[in-house]
């Protein structure tokens, strides 16, 4: 079993999602604060981006338990959440 | 003479893809050169059952990018040629002249990315779970409207029509109705590239329709619409893109005018072709131009190759008495293209108008009926005034397009 996945190695997969789904953020710096609605990511990217990340981390929810963080981090530590509980 | 219309509508502008590349300089090059592209088919999801020959067919080149990085990501390859195609013909027209809210877009063709759904449907059977989001919208035809509508400034309206393999001579039919109705002073009407995977190739496979495997070995051999040796259609990917607009509305290129158009049902099912049904749009689309067949000059037909169609055609040809026409098939060079075929070889007239010269017909050795003025192996030089252009499609549709050539038409 591999290690389990912490909140900030969370937060690289969904950067990198998102760098991956929205080509012109390629080279700005984004961390745990931006939020990806003000990065400019529209909301089926963000549903993308999202269920890539959940498939990346071995999490299958619905996506209506994501709802209600604020940025970056505060959706890696719900991720992060979930996973554990 | 042509019956002269008030307004007449006329083709300003084309964007054309297929197996020969992209644009209209390669086109022409290998069009008349009569190039071979013919080859097995390598696209991924095209697999041919395991223990039988791969399918033939044509294949075109990527694409060239109009879309920005973030949008080609998420369009199919049949959204990335057609915004491919629509660029060229817009900027060949100069659509720009006109207001967006009196441009129009009817594409032609269903069921257009079904090589990318099936691939889709494969990744995915697993973990559904984690199904793409955007594939809830980007399964409709109707992705092309937005695609397209998103990328240029179309906003009079934009929609999808469907006619098997007469979809892009539906869509010519419907762009004409459209502006002759005063809804849009321009149209586009383009024919789809209709992207085959697997499931559909073998099918047709099945139907009998597709060329069968006899010459598996010499894929260049087995296209030959007309010829006694034919064995059904080859499949070529293909689009392309027709600006069709009011003779007023100010557009300063012309290649040709739509001198008359009729799309007809005739009450079959399945993929059988009709004689009547055929003979019936050409007199229709003859009697809206003021015309008899004694004065078209230029026949293109459908042409596929399958036994049948082949023979119900000349049929259709005998019963018109078009043998003082010239006759040649655009399908022995560029394959099937299905949705697409109409519409590209609509443009295949237009630029042979222009040139003043007909393509060759590739394989058309033994012609199944030698009484006709048949393009063979060379192109020949030849000036087109009024032009008869056939689509037909499974499930009983018949098209008929005369065109002119803009001398022709005043």
């Amino acid at each position: 079993m591999a290690h389990p996945l912490d909140s900030d190695q969370i937060v690289d997969i969904i950067i990198g999602e998102i760098r991956e789904t929205v080509p012109e953020l390629a080279d700005r710096p984004i961390g745990r604060a931006d939020s990806m609605a003000d990065l400019g990511v529209d909301s089926i990217e963000r549903s993308e981006i999202i269920l890539a990340t959940l498939e990346a981390v071995g999490l299958k929810i619905p996506m209506v338990q994501l709802h209600g963080p604020r940025n970056i981090g505060e959706l890696a530590d719900l991720i992060d959440a979930k996973k554990s509980g | 003479m042509p019956r002269k219309a008030a307004d007449p509508i006329r083709f300003a502008g084309i964007g054309v893809a297929s197996g020969l590349g992209h644009g209209r300089a390669a086109f022409r090059e290998g069009l008349f050169a009569g190039r071979n592209v013919f080859s097995k088919l390598t696209r991924e999801g095209r697999e041919a059952p395991e223990g039988e020959e791969p399918f033939l067919g044509v294949e075109m080149p990527e694409p060239p990018q109009v879309l920005p990085p973030r949008i080609a990501r998420t369009a199919t390859l049949t959204g990335r040629v057609a915004a491919s195609v629509l660029a060229e013909a817009w900027e060949d027209a100069g659509l720009d002249a006109i207001a967006p809210e009196r441009i129009g877009l009817v594409v032609g063709g269903s069921n257009l990315a079904a090589r990318e759904q099936a691939l889709a449907l494969a990744a995915y059977a697993e973990r559904r779970a984690f199904v793409p989001p955007r594939h809830g919208h980007m399964f409709l035809d109707t992705d092309l409207c937005g695609l397209c509508t998103a990328a240029f400034p179309i906003r009079g309206f934009a929609m999808t029509v469907g006619g098997a393999s007469a979809s892009g001579a539906v869509a010519v039919v419907e762009a004409r109705n459209a502006i002759r109705s005063g809804r849009v002073d321009a149209c586009i009407a383009l024919g789809a590239m209709q992207d085959l995977g697997a499931h559909d190739l073998q099918a047709l496979r099945a139907l009998g329709a597709m060329g069968s495997a006899r010459f598996s070995e010499a894929p260049e051999k087995a296209c030959r619409p007309m010829d006694a040796d034919h064995d059904g259609f080859l499949y070529g990917e293909a689009a392309a893109a027709l600006v069709l607009c009011r003779e007023s509305v100010g557009l300063s290129k012309t290649y040709g005018t739509l001198l008359g158009a009729a799309s007809i049902a005739d009450g079959t099912r399945g993929p059988e072709p009709n004689h009547e049904g055929q003979v019936r749009a050409a007199r229709m689309a003859l009697a809206e131009a003021g015309l008899t067949a004694a004065d078209i000059d230029t026949v293109n037909g459908h042409a596929t190759g399958t036994p049948s169609g082949d023979d119900t055609e000349l049929e259709t040809y005998r019963a018109l008495k078009l043998h003082h026409a010239r006759i040649n098939a655009t399908k022995s060079i560029l394959g099937h293209g299905l949705a697409a075929a109409g519409a590209i070889e609509a443009a295949t007239v237009l630029i042979q108008m222009a040139e003043g010269r007909l393509h060759p017909t590739r394989n058309l050795e033994t012609p199944l009926d030698p009484s006709f003025r048949w393009v063979g192996a060379a192109p020949v030089d030849h000036e087109i005034r009024h032009a008869l252009k056939f689509s037909f499609g499974f499930s009983g549709v018949n098209t008929a397009l005369v065109l002119g050539a803009p001398e022709a038409s005043g």
